[in-house]
């Protein structure tokens, strides 16, 4: 995977893109979505539409509260739509399915909360989930440490300890590492330096195979091949509330 | 050489003790007054009306009679740690109920036909108080178990959520969260073990030297019993945990805070 990257680096390359046969990868159709609040029901948004193709890069902006984070909730199955459908790769987002769906994504959700302890033991306790065995490469981890400025000996830290940029790169190698080709990065970056932020955008960016949706505020992600979704726009209801679900 | 019987006189005695409680909290307000003499009338209620009890099931010592006593013992048991948790009762207390009686029926024929090597497992005068020792020991670290559970899910959600989404089963999601309560769970369980016959005499112990039985023999009891505790301990919170594992989360896995008593 690292070496992909290494070789492949522009996105329009894609031959299948060019002869439109590319898979849908997300499709979401008038889901709306109210939450339970001091006993009453409060309409987070409504009538979100979206399709997300097979390799593309998607850069979902707007302002804070607004319910961004509640999309990649819809599709992980943490939220429950009140109406309208999801799905995934083809499949409807039911619990017969979201098991499966959720090891066929990589997820890093804003606040990195993945655990405490060593993050040398945050890597094995991943790495022994059933769906990541044979996964992890020593190698691999190297090369991205040093690939995201990181040192070795970060791994003996205890995760908590460590300062929010470092969190955010820890999380990312390792969504990285478990081998995924859909990633959510949910405010990955905002901790980092623009140098960095810089780097990891294009790591994400240029691999033609990796379907890509970014929650972000970071102009280093706005680029060309990109597609920037103004939340807003895609949904309806908004303005009714001042607050989204986390 | 059975314990000298205690008079009425003595007992007025002992209740005149209370006098010194009662007075520290009428001198610093400490308002317990009434709470210190209910608590004393209600246990002397309870254990009175339990003497009668157990004298009649004793001098019975029916197998059926004996076995649903300890029933109504789990029952009240299980009861006990869903009102002290802070979770509703409605879907928990069956299976709670179930492997309890499990567990610690289990543990009885165990203790009973293989350690004390008795003739017959259900003999009142033994099935009955192990039970009750048993089962009254586990459950504070039931308690402590399902609440530590419960609480930890309650506050780190996102990072149960991460650990789904970054490939986890719901069961290898939770698993962190089930080790660390029963770490805290067990912690004081074990360090009750090793403090004993240092600290402190246990009752049962305590009991059996008064009763006329040599210390040694008194000890032998002491050891295999606070063994079994230990491991009937161990299968309670872990069940109780699995059972609110396997209860608490819905399809989805996500848990049902509409468990929770305080939403």
């Amino acid at each position: 995977m690292f070496i992909t990257f290494k070789v492949v680096t522009t996105f329009a390359q894609d031959p299948l893109e060019k002869a439109g046969k590319r898979m849908e990868i997300i499709r979401m159709e008038n889901v709306s979505v109210t939450v339970k609040e001091e006993q009453k029901n409060k309409l987070i948004f409504s009538d979100l539409n979206l399709s997300v193709n097979k390799g593309e890069k998607v850069l979902i902006r707007g302002r804070s509260g607004i319910g961004k984070t509640t999309v990649f909730r819809l599709i992980l199955g943490f939220t429950r739509p009140s109406t309208g459908d999801i799905y995934f790769e083809g499949e409807h987002v039911d619990p017969g399915n979201i098991w499966n769906i959720r090891k066929r994504i990589a997820h890093i959700s804003q606040d990195s909360d993945i655990g405490e302890g060593p993050v040398i033991a945050l890597f094995e306790e991943v790495f022994s989930y059933g769906s990541n065995r044979d996964k992890f490469k020593r190698n691999d981890l190297k090369n991205l440490l040093s690939e995201f400025s990181l040192r070795e000996d970060v791994l003996n830290n205890r995760f908590e300890n460590l300062s929010g940029g470092e969190k955010q790169r820890i999380s990312i190698i390792i969504s990285l590492m478990i081998n995924k080709d859909v990633f959510f990065l949910d405010e990955v970056t905002s901790d980092l330096d623009s140098a960095l932020k810089e780097k990891v955008a294009e790591f994400f960016l240029s691999n033609p195979e990796w379907t890509v949706l970014v929650i972000s505020h970071d102009p280093e992600w706005e680029r060309g091949g990109v597609r920037v979704i103004d939340f807003a726009s895609i949904v309806s209801g908004t303005e009714v509330n001042g607050h989204g679900s986390k | 050489m059975a314990a000298n019987d205690i008079s009425m006189l003595g007992l007025l005695f002992c209740f005149m003790l209370l006098l010194i409680p009662v007075g520290i909290s009428h001198y610093l307000k400490l308002q317990l007054i009434g709470q210190t003499l209910e608590s004393t009338f209600r246990m002397a209620v309870q254990l009175t009306l339990v003497g009668f009890f157990l004298t009649f099931v004793f001098d019975l010592n029916s197998a059926v009679l004996n076995i649903a006593w300890v029933m109504v013992m789990v029952m009240v048991a299980s009861h006990t740690v869903l009102k002290n948790a802070e979770l509703k009762m409605q879907s928990l207390i069956a299976p709670l109920a179930i492997s309890f009686a499990i567990t610690n029926l289990g543990m009885l024929l165990y203790f009973n036909g293989l350690i004390i090597d008795l003739k017959d497992v259900f003999e009142a005068r033994y099935f009955i108080p192990i039970a009750g020792m048993v089962l009254g020991n586990s459950l504070r670290t039931n308690i402590v178990g399902i609440n530590d559970f419960s609480g930890q899910i309650q506050r780190n959600e996102n990072r149960y959520l991460s650990r789904l989404s970054l490939g986890a089963e719901k069961y290898e999601a939770l698993m962190p969260y089930m080790r660390k309560s029963l770490r805290n769970a067990l912690k004081p369980t074990l360090a009750d073990m090793a403090t004993i016959g240092i600290v402190f005499l246990p009752g049962m112990m305590t009991g059996q030297i008064l009763g006329g039985s040599s210390p040694l023999l008194a000890i032998e009891y002491q050891i295999t019993i606070m063994i079994a505790i230990y491991v009937t301990t161990v299968m309670n919170v872990v069940l109780g945990i699995l059972i609110l594992m396997y209860r608490g989360f819905d399809e989805y896995g996500m848990f049902k805070r509409s468990m929770l008593k305080k939403e």
